[in-house]
């Protein structure tokens, strides 16, 4: 193949990646709109390990090269998960663009990535020196930037599965109704028992120039009664914005802040309990 | 490995270019098929759309290598059908073929639609369609010719 | 419904759905074997600068760089004036003038080659705002009655400026032309266009060749809405020099970006309104009228005239006076888009009349009822409604649609909670076919009809089918009036080489002028039909008996012989937290004549509706302060998908008019006009109404609807 890779396996995969420069390509959608030169491809679009949607007890385990269209077929993937890729672009994207591709190409407007975020998920890099999992807050750097080595691939992302059946909330405000990239997305899962928040994560678009969750925040609301965490939302709301930092792009940041706070709002005052 | 060999619209070919090239500049360029449209080369129109294994593809976002070892269908490959005949009959009916530019694609994802669901019901139509941007016939005309092709169509998705 | 009406399978569905239609970028070769070199344009990159030099890198045998220098004719445009250059002047006017074309046979070496051109400017200072750019292409007065009268003895006076910007045609195919010299010496020039004959005169200028020089074919046309009336005749001029000097054919196809930021777009307008009002009643307009024409004039007299004559809007006002002014800026020229200047004055009269009824107390549908202009009616110059104004039929069409008088009391109410509703009414004409007196004057068309031998009928005119179903409409008339088979008779695109000047595909007056001249044609050869042997007959235009006589320097007459007339409604649901608008429903009344062919009509109905409610909120595209468009992709300027309004209805109202065809006027442009001010009514309303959120510019975006619900919440 003149220009381009097609390994049959992970393994042969890495192994090229460690010899040379070449630039990963699962579905095609990002790589070829920004199409870079003299640069050959490394085809991951038909190795069979990266197209496994595995559940291995303890994480759901998405395969870098599985579609989004795949993605929404499978039982495994969890809900918000399903319901932030679904709203990804149109079909014909959906049919080509990859987990591992929207992770990988670091943008700050990554739907299935938000919602990884959402499901405190991980990413499982490999490379011929073998393989690391980072939680996904420290892959994604900032925007396209990302922690993956020169040497390495995304192999699969890691949602844990007892985040993967909660309770959720997911908004997507896009400039249409189709073909849209988020301007603004939250996404957060929680639990409640006897009462008392036990678990609880939120995660934006828009609020950063990266996808981002604030543990810190989270920590602070965690523990509480959901009666608690209702009547003093206005307080968190204003934690979290004071945590973000709000730029202008295709809306101003004045937009991104007043979306996202409302909706944040609209989350705490949603959870049932 | 040598030339990226597919199979398009039902013959085994082999691309001997590179593998960094879009299908879509292929498709049109090397191959002739002209029925595949280039509206945007960024994936925001649909006018390139092409089916990759039975799936719905917009070809400016692929390139070559990974075309290797499958199966595209553009509407040369699909005009012979019985199912583009009854596509055909029904856009007709509506008049929903204006400029005629986003049609190709449009076709694709019509089929595309009705061999996953042969029985859509009109949001479904709606969002399969919803990557193929048409700017003359407000979408209407074609929405309709896809339910009422699927409604006639018995037996054929 | 008239036999006429009844829809049948158009002329060219099966080439297009079978992808078998030749667009001017499928060409392989040309029709006689011959290899097509790649033009591309180099385009400046300051708004206003000189041009000291261009620099080129060693150019591959086989490659040529084409500018001004090689024009064997003249550096002119034919357009409406002669600013507009083939190639750039000793200065560039706005970002992305064409200074040269590289051209040669292998497309990437041509981008290669053309991304290492350097070329030097003296950067000189653009002027970009439409407010204070002191330069105007064209300015133009005109009024009747007493309008000082009026204001001095109004009750009150009410003054507002509204806003609107760019809009792209976003035509499915983009621009693109191709020039073959041909054996004879002749340039054959060819392409996705609206109207052939202004890129004949416009081609045949530029080299200099006299009418008989050039020949020009219309290629199948992935749309136009206007955005290829002019830009075809400049491309088409350079293409033509780059071909004529390499000798060979050229084409050169637009890529999108390209064509979203360097082709002409609808004129961004700010309308400043002066209305006054005495005993509850409007007495007097004053609308100061200013469209930013961008650096060169093309067709924006022309626009800026359709948009002033329609400044009072669908009101019967007694004092009316209207200034208008092109406004010369180094942005990209604006050009023709379906409607024409007229949206921008519509959506400010409608929005001006719903807010003194607003602050009247009165219902916003009731107090324009009661202004409606009816038959023998003055309109805004002086001439007449000389036919039956059907809008107040038309509101109550809308109203058994959606039960919008009922919706639009209960939504005016105070309103609780995340979600709101608005429901917006407008009422709209478009005045059909060319302004004034540019049918009789300017483009005195012909039509022509060939028999064949064989019994088959040639249509032979230069209007091109764009989409919007002449090739299937004019043959549909001719089979009708012969009484032969819809088969036998055919319209192929038209080359200038083979049909008579029928003007062009603009205006919507294809099938009401074009359509009746065939039609009288029919009738002549049906008189005189012999079987067996060829035969031709050709009609010519002639202006109704009834029109006023129009006098562009006083803007006096009829403007129009007969009016379009559209009603719409938009019913929204307004999501507070996000901005987001949900269309719950859209609806339109139109009344374009007699449908000569229902799909076919209903299908621009819906289209130009879907266009305006885009234009209305998500087609957004404006400038930076250098003057670049930002909004260049498919990804920054959004057009509606079939996801966006699933809640569409257009029904056809008809009022005929006798002297179309059939009782048919002109349909195309009318569903663009009327959705705006429906659209922003709704959402005001929505949002708290007037006294609270007045809005009062398109397009109004989720983000435009969070910062205007911001103001009163800080």
């Amino acid at each position: 193949m003149v220009n381009g890779y097609k390994p049959a396996t992970l393994q042969e995969a890495i192994a090229i990646r460690s010899r040379e420069k070449v630039i990963p390509y699962a579905g095609g959608t990002d790589v070829m709109v920004r199409r870079p030169e003299g640069v050959p491809f490394l085809f991951l679009n038909d190795i069979d390990e990266l197209k496994q949607i595995k559940d291995d007890g303890e994480y759901i385990r998405i395969g870098a090269a599985v579609t989004f269209t795949e993605g929404l077929k499978s039982d495994l993937v969890p809900a918000v998960m399903k319901e932030a890729v679904s709203r990804i672009a149109a079909p014909a994207i959906r049919n080509a663009g990859t987990f591992g591709g929207n992770l990988g190409n670091g943008s700050d407007k990554a739907d299935s990535v938000m919602a990884g975020f959402a499901l405190d998920g991980r990413v499982r890099l490999v490379s011929v020196s073998g393989e690391r999992i980072l939680p996904l807050g420290e892959f994604c750097i900032r925007r396209g930037v990302t922690a993956i080595r020169d040497d390495e691939l995304i192999a699969e992302i890691l949602l844990p599965k007892k985040n993967c059946d909660l309770p959720y909330y997911y908004k997507k405000i896009g400039g249409r109704n189709a073909l849209a990239i988020s301007r603004v997305a939250i996404g957060g899962v929680y639990s409640v028992k006897d009462g008392v928040i036990e678990q609880f994560t939120a995660a934006f678009i828009g609020g950063g120039n990266v996808c981002k969750r604030f543990e810190e925040i989270e920590a602070t609301i965690i523990g509480k009664t959901v009666d608690e965490v209702k009547a003093n939302a206005e307080e968190y709301v204003n934690a979290y914005a004071e945590s973000m930092t709000f730029t202008r792009g295709r809306v101003s940041a004045e937009y991104r802040k007043t979306v996202i706070m409302n909706l944040l709002k609209d989350f705490i005052q949603t959870i049932n309990g | 490995m040598n030339g990226i060999n597919f199979k398009l619209n039902g013959k085994d070919v082999c691309y001997e270019g590179a593998a960094t090239e879009r299908l879509l500049d292929v498709l049109r360029d090397d191959y002739e098929l002209k029925s595949v449209k280039c509206g945007c080369k960024e994936g925001e129109c649909g006018a390139c759309a092409v089916l990759i294994d039975g799936v719905l593809t917009n070809s400016c976002c692929v390139a070559m290598g990974a075309v290797d070892g499958h199966e595209i269908v553009t509407v040369e490959g699909y005009r012979e059908t019985a199912r583009f005949a009854k596509l055909s009959e029904k856009f007709a009916e509506l008049s929903a073929v204006q400029c005629g530019f986003c049609i190709p694609g449009m076709i694709l994802a019509a089929e595309a639609i009705l061999s996953v669901n042969p029985h859509p019901t009109e949001d479904e139509v709606r969002e399969g369609l919803s990557g193929n941007i048409c700017r003359c016939t407000g979408y209407n005309a074609i929405v309709n010719a896809v339910l009422n092709a699927a409604k006639e169509g018995d037996g054929l998705w | 419904m008239k036999e006429i009406c009844k829809s049948i399978r158009k002329k060219d569905h099966d080439p297009k759905i079978e992808g078998r239609s030749v667009y001017v970028d499928d060409y392989v070769t040309t029709a006689d074997g011959r290899e097509i070199l790649t033009g591309r344009l180099l385009h400046s990159k300051f708004a206003k600068a000189r041009v000291l030099g261009v620099k080129l890198p060693e150019l591959p045998d086989g490659y040529t760089y084409v500018d001004a220098s090689d024009i064997p004719g003249d550096n002119n445009v034919n357009i409406v004036l002669d600013d507009t250059p083939v190639f750039c002047r000793d200065t560039v006017e706005y970002i992305g003038e064409p200074i040269g074309m590289l051209v040669g046979p292998d497309k990437t070496v041509v981008d290669r080659l053309l991304a290492e051109i350097e070329v030097t400017y003296e950067e000189l200072e653009p002027v970009l705002d439409i407010r204070t750019a002191d330069e105007s292409f064209f300015n133009y007065e005109f009024g009747h009655g007493d309008v000082e009268k009026a204001f001095a003895e109004a009750d009150k006076v009410y003054e507002e400026e509204f806003l609107t910007g760019y809009q792209d045609q976003t035509y499915l195919e983009p621009q693109g032309m191709m020039a073959e010299p041909e054996a004879d010496g002749r340039m054959f020039v060819h392409g996705s266009l609206q109207c052939a004959y202004y890129v004949h005169g416009a081609v045949a200028r530029a080299l200099g060749t006299g009418p008989d020089g050039v020949h020009i074919l219309q290629d199948v046309t992935g749309g136009g809405f206007g955005g290829k009336e002019d830009f075809p005749s400049i491309i088409g001029c350079q293409v033509a020099v780059a071909a004529k000097k390499v000798g060979k054919p050229v084409r050169c196809v637009f890529d999108r970006r390209e064509d979203l930021e360097f082709t002409p777009k609808r004129h961004p307008s700010l309308c400043k309104y002066k209305v006054a009002v005495k005993d509850g009643r409007v007495t007097a307009v004053d609308a100061d009228v200013r469209f930013n024409a961008g650096g060169y004039s093309t067709l924006s007299a022309v626009v800026l005239q359709r948009g002033i004559i329609a400044a009072p809007g669908v009101y019967d006002i007694p004092n009316v006076h209207v200034t208008g002014k092109a406004v010369k800026t180094n942005t990209n020229p604006c050009g023709a888009y379906r409607g024409f200047g007229a949206p921008q004055t519509f959506f400010a009269m409608e929005m001006m009349m719903s807010h003194i009824a607003q602050d009247l107390g009165e219902d916003s549908i009731a107090f324009k009822e009661r202004h409606f202009v009816k038959q023998g009616d003055t309109t805004s110059t002086n001439g007449k409604y000389h036919f039956p104004v059907p809008v107040p039929a038309m509101l109550g069409e809308i109203d058994a649609l959606c039960d919008l008088r009922k919706k639009h009391i209960e939504y005016r109410k105070p309103q609780t909670g995340r979600y709101r509703r608005g429901i917006g009414f407008s009422a709209v004409f478009h005045g059909a076919g060319f302004t004034g007196s540019g049918e009789r004057d300017l483009i005195k068309a012909t039509a022509k009809l060939r028999k064949y031998a064989d019994g088959t009928v040639e249509v032979l005119a230069s209007n091109g089918d764009i989409g919007q179903g002449v090739r299937t409409t004019f043959p549909k008339i001719v089979a009708h009036e012969l009484n032969i088979p819809f088969e036998r008779v055919y319209y192929n695109h038209p080359d200038t080489a083979r049909v008579p000047d029928s003007g062009p595909t603009v205006a919507s007056r294809s099938l009401m002028i074009v359509g009746e001249l065939l039609r009288r044609a029919a009738i002549k050869l049906r008189d005189i039909w012999q079987e067996g042997v060829e035969q031709e007959v050709e009609e010519h235009y002639k202006e109704p008996d009834f029109m006023i006589p129009f006098y562009l320097d006083r803007f006096e007459g009829d403007a129009y012989p007969t009016y379009a007339w559209a009603t719409s409604a938009v019913e929204v649901e307004v999501d507070t937290f996000t901005g987001l608008v949900n269309i719950l429903g859209a609806y339109g009344s139109f009344d374009v004549g007699t449908p000569v062919d229902y799909n076919i009509v209903v299908g621009q109905m819906e289209g130009g509706f879907l266009q305006g409610l885009g234009y209305a909120s998500i087609e957004k595209m404006d400038y930076d302060g250098k003057g670049r468009i930002r909004n260049n992709s498919f990804t920054d300027y959004l057009v509606p998908t079939s996801m966006d309004v699933p809640n569409m209805k257009a029904v056809m109202h008809v009022e005929e008019y006798p002297d179309g065809p059939y009782g048919a006027k002109g349909a195309g442009e009318l569903p663009l006009v009327a959705p705006p001010p429906a659209y922003i009514e709704a959402v005001e309303m929505a949002l708290g109404g007037a006294k609270v959120h007045p809005l009062n510019r398109i397009p109004f975006s989720t983000e435009d609807v969070i910062l205007e619900w911001n103001k009163e919440v800080l």
